[in-house]
């Protein structure tokens, strides 16, 4: 049966190549197991679609839309500005801006793309003015944006608890360490770069100037600061459940942005809603018909074989992190996010568990791991996007993308991997 | 049409915060939470997902992996991929949407209730069956798009933008 | 053949431990005839779809709890404050009861065949918080708790004087975790303490409901089976069943042992105390769920146990 099986994921993955919708590809595989490995369909599409109907999964649309809104309102706008008065002035202080905005745009919404969407159009222009490259903004921007996966609240990790009957604030406390510090490291390392372009600086403001400008500003930036502090402190201060912190996080941001930011208006209130409703349409037919796939290989013990398959290669421990890295990079270059997870989380945990992993280190393993598909091609989502927004041809981004991924965001993939308090510390903090 | 899913898209997906939002207020708040209202949500909330799939056809936004697309060069090769992988979505599409009608006639025949209010899911699960047949139709209008675009000299660039 | 059988506990819980041993007796008496893939943890999805694909036929055995989406009736499994003491609930959900022959019909409506009754535990209150007036229900507790979307628990925590809230199992231990609720109703000490023994300081054993799973397998399944393979599939499942009706007391003692040995405290409960309990909750209760489940055949059940 696990040739039949690896023989639908090839079917999957040559679909995928193809340009077939991931769902399509989903359901070809579901033909392979059907026809060939003569597996029951029936009573399936009543299992994937009850699970569809649990409340967890409600935080995604919920979150995307907080996102959406946050976005078109000039919510953004006020948190960079906020930012940009302490750091902007110094060298390469504006790249550090921009990943720091999509750290706090991270902590409001739910998805990767929120931050580029939300910043680039602002911020790319602003960077190339100073003196940086076009594109080496953009991917400045694209690859800070995958924060958003990464603080929470986080998609992927709503996917993973539900996928892996695991905490779900425990997973988002797991990828919060490795995100502060890729916050980090793209600061330092845009530090470091920014050293070879030709920046001409602000003149910081000082003394009184800068006293009334700050207070201006974080007045401005505080309905939008207090976002995150409605959303976290009532999920961890025991007021909501993740879903309804969501659900609270649109309807905070809806008057929010039509009468404070008044980015808002009739017409791009129903056009994010639209933009939200799809997007989320999309990925849940594309879990509705992936889950069936993977209930199918639960029904054939299929992550069984696979564990001792692998044992049968190797038990080491180091290796077999090595190797699921290198996995997880190769199906991040051709799939998205969330779809990793559905497929590989279920697959690997008994696996992960047989070598003392833990299911919550294994979160932001995953959780990196996936993120970082979004800017790795050929399938990268949130690079694309960036570079439409960005104006930039996707084969000159791609460079510098890279070269801030191999800097700044492997080496702490490595280390979600190898050092686990990175990942539990926080977790263990709050009793996980 | 896009005004039309706009609205309707958008009055789903807030249907479903503010219910949320009640349950928050009223135990929270109220210390009286409300009864059955998770299940009452289950409507707008799989309405939302297929009608959100829905668009995604209609828009031709569904998530792809465009792999291959970025090493062909000519429009017609574009095309030519275009129109394969439309075949396959019909096909696959097809074949899931009868595995969807077999649950609607499955979900009819056993007529299920919710836990609390009783009310009959059968309306939840028919969302899927409609979903997909719709979305099987804008499918196969992308594939008619296409085609016309092949065997036509003009390219029409319009497809890119989906069905307005 | 190979039967897939899911059930709702982790690898290594009582059922989990009961049913690999009675895989093995089955493999040997049948000579490898029969054989059962065990999918504990609800690996199959939650049980109430695995009760549908068991009646469809997509799975072929469960040992759960009773799904009432189908028929609204099969409510009477959960009943609250039907069974005051074990001798009671052997009487009423054991072999030839009334509640245990009036579910194998309802199955069997459902294509399904009820091999045998799982008595598991009487149901309790766990809280992470001190207990108020545990013994007396007409005291208002001002304690959130927890509980299943099923209309009997719901009401049985009203009546009991807690704030019912309605949360998804998948968010229960979060949200006791964080406070979002103080504590849950809908399961026993076995329950709690598989679930929620990390977020349990006290533990009122209030006999809210009897638990009880049933053993369960698809019709067209059990008659494909051999005259042979059948007949031992039938007996291993009688004699699973009389077992745990040895044990299931003992069982229930010992978890709340090990509750009380992780820290928590057990609030014991004088029998005047759950009798006053029973009485009220019974007469707040049964009146709303007997409507529900209709009540001539609902009141007809209860007369029978009554007898
Ligand atoms: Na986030
Ligand atoms: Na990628």
């Amino acid at each position: 049966m696990i040739e039949i099986a690896l023989f639908a994921v090839l079917v999957l993955v040559i679909l995928l190549t193809l340009g077939v919708p991931l769902p399509y590809c989903f359901g070809a595989g579901l033909m392979v197991m059907y026809f060939a490995g003569d597996v029951v369909m029936k009573g399936n599409m009543l299992w994937g679609f009850q699970q569809l109907g649990n409340p967890v999964l409600l935080a995604i649309p919920l979150f995307v839309l907080a996102g959406t809104i946050m976005s078109v309102s000039g919510i953004a706008a006020s948190l960079l500005n906020f930012v940009n008065i302490f750091i902007g002035h110094l060298k390469g202080g504006l790249g550090v801006v921009a990943t720091v905005s999509c750290a706090l745009i991270g902590a409001i919404s739910g998805s990767g793309l929120t931050g580029v969407a939300a910043i680039g159009p602002l911020l790319i222009p602003e960077m190339e003015k100073q003196g940086y490259p076009r594109e080496y903004a953009t991917a400045l921007i694209a690859n800070a944006s995958l924060l958003g996966l990464l603080i929470p609240p986080s998609v992927t990790m709503i996917v993973y608890g539900w996928v892996t009957d695991t905490s779900i604030l425990a997973c988002f406390l797991a990828t919060l360490g490795p995100g502060l510090l890729i916050m980090a490291s793209f600061s330092a390392v845009n530090i470091r770069m920014a050293r070879r372009f030709p920046l001409k600086l602000n003149e910081p403001l000082k003394g009184a100037a800068f006293m009334s400008e700050a207070t201006q500003r974080g007045f401005k930036a505080t309905p939008a600061l207090l976002m995150p502090v409605i959303i976290l402190g009532g999920i961890y201060g025991g007021i909501m459940t993740p879903t309804e912190a969501a659900a609270v996080a649109v309807i905070y941001a809806i008057p929010v942005g039509f009468l404070i930011y008044k980015g808002l208006d009739v017409r791009t209130f129903f056009g994010a809603g639209r933009e939200a409703a799809t997007s989320v349409g999309a990925i849940m037919l594309m879990i509705l018909f992936s889950m069936i796939l993977s209930q199918m290989f639960v029904l054939e013990s299929i992550p069984q074989a696979i564990v001792q398959a692998i044992f049968s290669v190797t038990e080491n421990k180091a290796l077999l992190l090595v190797l699921i890295n290198i996995l997880l990079f190769l199906v991040g270059m051709v799939v998205n996010d969330v779809t990793a997870i559905i497929l590989i989380a279920p697959l690997l945990l008994p696996l992960m568990q047989a070598i003392g992993v833990s299911p919550i280190q294994f979160a932001a393993i995953m959780g990196v791991n996936t993120a970082m598909g979004g800017v790795t091609p050929p399938y990268a989502s949130i690079l694309y996007l960036g570079a439409r927004i960005g104006q930039v041809p996707v084969t000159k981004v791609i460079r510098p993308a890279m070269t801030l991924i191999l800097l700044g965001y492997l080496p702490v993939v490595f280390l979600t991997s190898f050092w686990p308090d990175l990942s539990m510390w926080l977790p263990r903090f709050f009793g996980y | 049409m896009t005004r039309f899913a706009s609205v309707l898209l958008t009055v789903l997906i807030c249907l479903v915060a503010l219910g949320q939002f009640v349950q928050v207020i009223t135990r929270y708040v109220l210390e009286i939470p409300v009864m059955g209202l998770e299940e009452s949500l289950l409507y707008p909330t799989l309405w939302l997902y297929m009608l959100g799939a829905v668009n995604a056809s209609r828009e031709n936004t569904h998530i792809r992996a465009n792999v291959l697309e970025i090493f062909l060069s000519t429009e017609r090769q574009h095309q030519v991929l275009a129109v394969i992988g439309e075949v396959i979505s019909l096909i696959v599409g097809i074949w899931l949407t009868t595995w969807a009608w077999e649950f609607t006639k499955y979900s009819m025949r056993v007529w299920r209730e919710s836990p609390t209010l009783y009310l009959p899911t059968f309306y939840v699960d028919v969302a899927l069956f409609v979903g997909l047949v719709l979305m099987m139709i804008f499918t196969a209008c992308h594939l008619l798009m296409h085609l016309r675009a092949l065997f036509s000299p003009i390219a029409e660039p319009a497809i890119e933008g989906g069905l307005k | 053949d190979t039967l897939k059988i899911s059930h709702i506990r982790p690898q290594g819980a009582t059922i989990d431990n009961e049913l690999r041993a009675l895989a093995e007796e089955l493999t040997t008496a049948t000579d490898g005839s029969v054989e059962l893939n065990l999918f504990p943890a609800s690996a199959l999805g939650d049980y109430t779809s695995v009760q549908e694909r068991i009646s469809v036929g997509a799975i072929d055995m469960a040992v759960q709890p009773a799904a009432t989406a189908v028929d609204r009736r099969m409510q009477i499994s959960a009943f609250p404050y039907v069974a005051a003491n074990w001798a009671e609930a052997k009487k009423i959900y054991g072999p030839g009861g009334a509640i245990h022959s009036a579910m194998k019909d309802l199955y069997a409506k459902q294509d399904i065949t009820m091999l045998a009754a799982y008595p598991v535990y009487f149901g309790g209150v766990a809280l992470n918080t001190d207990a108020v007036n545990p013994g007396d229900p007409t005291a208002a507790k001002g304690i959130k708790v927890r509980v299943p979307g099923i209309k009997s628990f719901q009401l049985t925590a009203d009546a009991l004087g807690y704030i019912s809230s309605p949360i998804p199992f998948s968010e229960a231990f979060t949200a006791v975790q964080t406070g979002v609720v103080d504590g849950v109703v809908g399961s026993g000490a076995e329950g709690y303490y598989a679930s929620f023994r990390d977020v349990t300081t006290a533990y009122v054993p209030v006999n809210t409901h009897f638990e009880v799973w049933y053993m369960i397998i698809n019709s067209g399944t059990l008659a494909e089976m051999s005259d042979e393979d059948r007949a031992a599939l039938e007996t291993a499942a009688l004699e699973f069943e009389a077992k745990r009706w040895e044990t299931a007391e003992a069982d229930q003692g010992a978890f709340e042992q090990k509750l009380a040995d992780n820290g928590a405290t057990i609030v014991s409960l004088t029998n005047e105390e759950l009798a006053a309990t029973a009485a009220h909750v019974r007469a707040q209760v049964w009146p709303q769920v007997l409507q529900d489940v209709g009540q001539d055949w609902g009141q007809g059940i209860l007369d029978q146990i009554g007898e």
